[in-house]
């Protein structure tokens, strides 16, 4: 945080003005979202009578959990530093922040010669980011709303069947080089490619039951492993942090 | 074939994907990020004048931020079209295209579809897998939105504290979980048939490719279509592999 001290105290005001109120706002709309986007599937599951024990809803909650549950804690924490608290509640609901809405922050920080982490620059980022989610939104109700019906209806049934089939290994194939090109950690890489080649052709045509916790289980090893097998000399510890960004 | 885990069921997924209920939840969705951005805005607008902002600062700020999002934009959108068959539009509009991503939503409903016995898009895939793996996607993105909005005020208040955390668990646990999973996920569609290889293989390559000419030629756009570039050509050669 900039130092306020110096600052008259009527930008510290308006300052704190704009902070209750986007603090305030903020989190109010935030809330808003989360219940209307699980408000969708809670349907599908609770009244479209689809035969859905809730048994079952735990347990896949919980695959995805044992997954993802660092990144949902750790996210957050890398980003703040960057974003600063207003743009939180806008980043974390738009998504894609890494590769639209920083970027989108930054050239508006440049271009009206802001810098940032100053009031002028959060403010820059805050309006830029507003200005990133109206394209956003209007190239995704366009392209994937509007026209997303009839693209489907005139792509070949077999270019259909062939995407409902291989996007996952498509998508994969494709997100796997991006974190390790990201994360720059060869060590932690090697690491992790190993205990998921070890568990996924050694262990589980040996132990198949254990398919429904194998992703938590490689996500287990390889913090573990890699932290057990961490370089140890200080200049590559001080490095920061830059983890992958998923959202 | 069937897991016995896997409820029975119609595999007519768009069928309950397009359902009304979905869209009107869509429209939910972008009308809070509408109202959201008013609101900051005017937020903007109040506070301006006290840290020399002028209203053409404002307009500046905002058309730039809107330039540098059509790329990575249309880039969403692309992807978002490839996942339609998968998921129906409402579903891939509210997760993929808004609060979440490809990657993380993709790799959350495999998941979720794995601890039924299923897999996405082919048979197993059924009205209930869908309605499961949906579940289990939207309610795993719901916890990025609970995690900020119980940190960020606490983060207000010990910012510098918390940033100090030990820094080199911040780089290693991260890094270890995000490539252990993605790694797990992606080695697990190799044994499926010589297609799933192929794909695999070609998203991969052609990303490396990507990433390598956006630094040495510095074009940065590359990064930002790197994933939609990738994964129609690795589409286009499950095609060509399956012969269908």
């Amino acid at each position: 945080m900039t130092s306020t001290s110096t600052a008259p105290a009527a930008t510290d005001q308006a300052m704190a003005e704009f902070d209750r109120t986007t603090s305030r706002w903020g989190r109010a709309t935030m809330i808003a979202g989360l219940l209307v986007s699980i408000a969708g599937p809670l349907y599908l599951v609770f009244a479209a009578r689809l035969d859905i024990a809730p048994a079952q809803l735990w347990i896949a909650f919980a695959a995805v959990a044992a997954t993802f549950g660092i990144i949902w804690i750790v996210e957050p924490l890398t980003y703040y530093p960057i974003l600063g608290p207003a743009a939180m509640y806008q980043a974390f609901m738009i998504g894609n922040i890494s590769n639209k809405l920083l970027p989108a922050a930054l050239i508006a920080q440049t271009n009206i010669g802001a810098r940032p982490g100053t009031r002028r620059g959060q403010l820059a980022s805050v309006v830029a980011i507003c200005g990133a989610a109206a394209v956003h939104l209007a190239s995704l109700a366009l392209f994937v709303g509007l026209l997303g019906s009839w693209l489907i209806s005139v792509i070949p049934p077999a270019a259909m069947n062939v995407t409902r089939l291989y996007v996952l290994p498509a998508v994969l194939g494709a997100v796997l080089v991006q974190a390790i090109v990201s994360m720059k950690q060869p060590r932690t890489t090697v690491i992790a490619l190993a205990v998921a080649a070890a568990l996924v052709f050694l262990v589980l045509p040996a132990v198949p039951g254990l398919a429904m916790v194998s992703t938590a289980i490689a996500v287990l090893g390889t913090v573990l492993l890699a932290w057990f097998f961490r370089s140890r000399q200080p200049a590559s510890e001080a490095r920061p942090a830059q983890p992958v960004h998923l959202k | 074939m069937h897991a016995p885990m896997a409820p029975t069921g119609s595999t007519d997924i768009l069928a309950i994907a397009n359902a009304p209920v979905l869209w009107l939840c869509v429209a939910g969705v972008f009308g809070v990020i509408v109202v959201q951005s008013l609101i900051f805005l005017r937020a903007v607008r109040r506070a301006a004048p006290a840290v020399q902002m002028t209203p053409g600062d404002i307009r500046t700020s905002f058309r730039s931020g809107a330039v540098s999002a059509i790329g990575p934009s249309l880039a969403v959108a692309l992807v978002a079209i490839a996942l339609l068959a998968l998921f129906g539009a409402p579903a891939v509009l509210s997760r993929i295209g808004l609060i979440g991503s490809a990657a993380y939503d993709v790799s959350a409903a495999g998941i979720a579809a794995g601890t039924l016995g299923a897999k996405l898009g082919d048979e197993s895939y059924t009205q209930s897998v869908f309605a499961v793996a949906f579940f289990a996607m939207s309610i795993g993105g719901a916890m990025w939105m609970i995690a900020t909005l119980i940190l960020t005020p606490l983060l207000r208040r010990g910012d510098a504290k918390i940033r100090a955390i030990n820094p080199a668990a911040m780089a290693i646990v991260p890094a270890a979980a995000l490539i252990g999973a993605f790694a797990c996920l992606g080695f697990t569609e190799l044994p499926k048939s010589g297609t799933h290889v192929v794909t695999f293989a070609v998203s991969a390559a052609v990303m490396a490719l990507s990433l390598l000419l956006a630094k040495t030629l510095g074009k940065s756009w590359l990064r930002e279509w790197g994933l939609a570039i990738s994964i129609v050509t690795a589409l286009g050669s499950a095609l060509l592999t399956s012969g269908s």
